[in-house]
């Protein structure tokens, strides 16, 4: 991994702020080291393997021909790491840049993102993102403003001989008041068993009585690494509502930070994961009551099987004086085989009273009973199976929203 | 002489390390109606889930042919594809699948095998309205998670609906009446009858005569202690409603 930083060279690096960010961002990485099984926050993925392994940047963006997907949306296309003008199409009523727009002010002032990144130290792989700060984009929804159509992000990787490192890094900010939908797509070709890296940041800034609606689907390669996490801020009275799908990735982290900044702030985060082979799917979050009356909610739901595994973290932390707050948590997997494993990690840090705040897990197997009643009926035991998967992963789904995206989803996880 | 439907021939089965089937025969014809009564515990749930192939029950010995072939042999899907369907007891809940999406999956599943085209949604939403509306059946009901919260009348009716859908050669009705009231149990039995063509069988499981008086059986068994000690005529019914079980059963 070592050589993927030395080699690189980035416009903008004689901007101050910017050269010094990624600077910052280099020595954060460095310091931190690529987490093994002794880092508690990454014991269960345990991403050290990573380390043996040589990635470079691809040169250019070939766009590929587009798919069309069963929703309409302002597409943004990133192809092996690259974004590319040509696939994409942008609305008009917001503002929708690539990232290295933002580096150039006349006055040479930092854009307001590039200042909050305090939590650079405890992230190693956001650390990695920032020393390679330049793919991305900066999204702006104007006040008030309420998108007509999902913005789509839509980051191909084109798989071959060697060993593709992404590092895109977003900015969403919505201000007061306004409503968009967000869309990650991360889907492949070519070569299942290449090794590729996907290294997500998204900064997000909800202002007072915005919504954002942020749905991921991160249908990555065999032996493909996925590591993202998103930094969200709420305002008073917004709403921050997630889903991410996992389907597949050696490696996979989904990680969410959300700071409930000021009252009546919200956030729903929910997740489905369904994973086979030896892929690892982890879900990790933690949820900052900063405020009082906010509320934050989480359902994560994993099917598991051959000698996969699903990684569960859930922080919750409501800090002194936020009172009324309301924190609730759950994770319920459905283990398919012997060689499947599951770890989950609840932790809850209260600090003020007059709070509801609850937790939990379960794991479990198909049930024998109802696989039994549906054969019964002449239906298939594969057959019923699905079936009752589907079920199981329905309680999730359910809660997105949109239901063009709904039908996409299940699409994506069942075929037609 | 033409093949019995079904032939069971000295069959011992158990559950858990226990022998539950001890010995037991029954042949049944086409066209016929079998009714199979005895005292709780006597073996007769057990019975019909090893003719359905549930796992956990193991046959040590004996045999049971169907359509002259080897029943053991098959699958639960397969027999079931084959037209043998159990009516159960407890019907079982299953959240998150609604009751239409289901019966769709069951329906072409067993069509496929019979080699008929699979029904599109609106010939199957047809065929659903029809056969519901005659068991009192509606559209609300159907679109409820399947068994999730039905009541124990609702249930048995929604078993009854299945076996019209899918019109099975042999149905075996383990305690259809339980937890009817006497409106839905006209109901039900007229959901039975209506199979009643002269060449599907029934295989009829109840604790009470009266059930026997809507569906008229051709024979009435006797099941204690794992096989059957007496086998008669309706009137057979009729006579253990007002002596019990007493005069059948071995004292142990
Ligand atoms: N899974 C099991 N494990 C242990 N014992 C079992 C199991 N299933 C059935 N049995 C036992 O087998 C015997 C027969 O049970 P079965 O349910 O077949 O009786 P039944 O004739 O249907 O009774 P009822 O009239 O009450 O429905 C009972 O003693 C029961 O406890
Ligand atoms: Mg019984």
């Amino acid at each position: 991994m070592s050589a993927l930083l030395q080699n690189i060279s980035l416009i903008g690096d004689e901007i101050p702020w910017l050269g010094k960010l990624r600077q910052k961002g280099r020595e954060a990485f460095a310091a931190a080291g690529i987490p093994g099984a002794k880092t508690e926050a990454w014991k269960y993925l345990k991403p050290r393997e990573l380390d043996a392994d040589d990635y470079v940047f691809s040169v250019s963006a070939t766009p590929k021909s587009v798919d069309a997907l069963p929703f309409d949306s302002y597409r943004l296309r990133f192809e092996n790491g690259r974004f590319c003008p040509e696939g994409s199409n942008l609305p008009l009523q917001a503002e929708v840049v690539p990232l290295v727009e933002t580096f150039m002010d006349k006055e040479g002032r930092a854009p307001f993102y590039a200042e909050q990144t305090d939590w650079i130290e405890k992230y190693p792989f956001a650390a990695l993102n920032m020393a390679c700060l330049n793919e991305g984009i900066f999204i702006r929804i104007p006040g008030g403003c309420r998108l007509d159509k999902p913005i789509l992000l839509d980051c191909h990787i084109c798989c071959g001989g060697e060993n593709l490192f992404s590092a895109l890094h977003n900015v969403v900010v919505l201000e007061g008041g306004a409503e968009a939908e967000f869309v990650e797509y991360y889907h492949y070709t070519g070569e299942v068993k290449s090794r590729y890296f996907n290294n997500i940041v998204n900064q997000i800034f909800i202002a007072e009585n915005a919504v954002l609606h942020h749905i991921k689907v991160q249908d990555e390669a065999f032996k493909a690494a996925h590591i993202a996490f998103s930094p969200v801020c709420v305002g008073a009275g917004g709403r921050y509502e997630s889903f991410c799908l996992q389907l597949g990735a050696d490696i996979a982290r989904n990680e969410t930070k959300v700071m409930l900044n000021r009252a009546g702030a919200e956030c729903e985060v929910n997740a489905a994961y369904k994973v086979d082979g030896w892929a690892r799917a982890d879900t990790t979050t933690d949820i900052e009551h900063l405020a009082p009356c906010t509320i934050s909610r989480q359902l994560v739901k994993g099917v598991i099987g051959g000698q996969s595994k699903g990684i569960f973290q859930g922080k919750i932390h409501i800090a002194k004086d936020c009172i009324q707050t309301e924190g609730s948590q759950l994770h319920k997997a459905l283990l398919l085989s012997d060689g499947a494993e599951v770890d989950v990690k609840p932790e809850l840090e209260i600090f003020a009273d007059d709070v509801k705040c609850s937790h939990g897990a379960a794991a479990g197997e198909l049930d024998q009973e109802q696989l039994f009643y549906m054969r019964s009926r002449g239906i298939g035991q594969e057959e019923a199976r699905q079936i009752l998967i589907e079920a199981y992963l329905d309680e999730v789904i359910s809660k997105v929203g949109n239901e063009q995206i709904r039908a996409w989803i299940k699409l994506l996880l069942h075929g037609e | 002489m033409t093949t019995p439907l079904l032939e069971i021939e000295d069959l011992h089965a158990r559950v858990c390390d226990k022998e539950i089937i001890k010995g037991f025969n029954l042949t049944i014809n086409e066209g016929e109606v079998h009714a199979i009564m005895g005292p709780n515990g006597a073996g007769k749930s057990t019975l019909s889930n090893v003719l359905t192939g549930k796992p956990g029950y193991e046959v040590t010995s004996g045999s049971v042919r169907y359509k002259g072939r080897d029943l053991l042999k098959l699958s639960v899907e397969e027999r079931a594809r084959e037209g043998i369907f159990l009516c159960m007891q407890y019907p079982v809940e299953i959240p998150g699948v609604p009751t239409s999406t289901f019966l769709k999956h069951a329906v072409n599943a067993v069509r496929k095998h019979q080699n008929l085209p699979e029904l599109d949604t609106m010939e199957f939403i047809k065929l659903l309205r029809e056969e519901g509306k005659k068991l009192g059946i509606g559209n609300e009901m159907i679109k409820r998670p399947l068994n999730v919260g039905f009541s124990g009348g609702e249930k048995k009716r929604l078993e009854t609906l299945q076996m019209s859908i899918l019109k099975p050669q042999l149905s075996i009705l383990d305690e259809a009446d339980s937890g009817l009231d006497i409106d839905a149990l006209k109901v039900v039995a007229e959901g039975v009858n209506a199979l009643r063509d002269g060449r599907r069988s029934l295989l009829v499981i109840t604790h009470y005569q009266r059930l026997l008086n809507y569906i008229v059986p051709d024979f009435v068994h006797v099941f204690a202690d794992g096989h059957i000690v007496r086998s008669g005529d309706k009137n057979l019914a009729l006579e253990l409603e007002e002596k019990g079980y007493a005069g059948f059963v071995k004292e142990s």
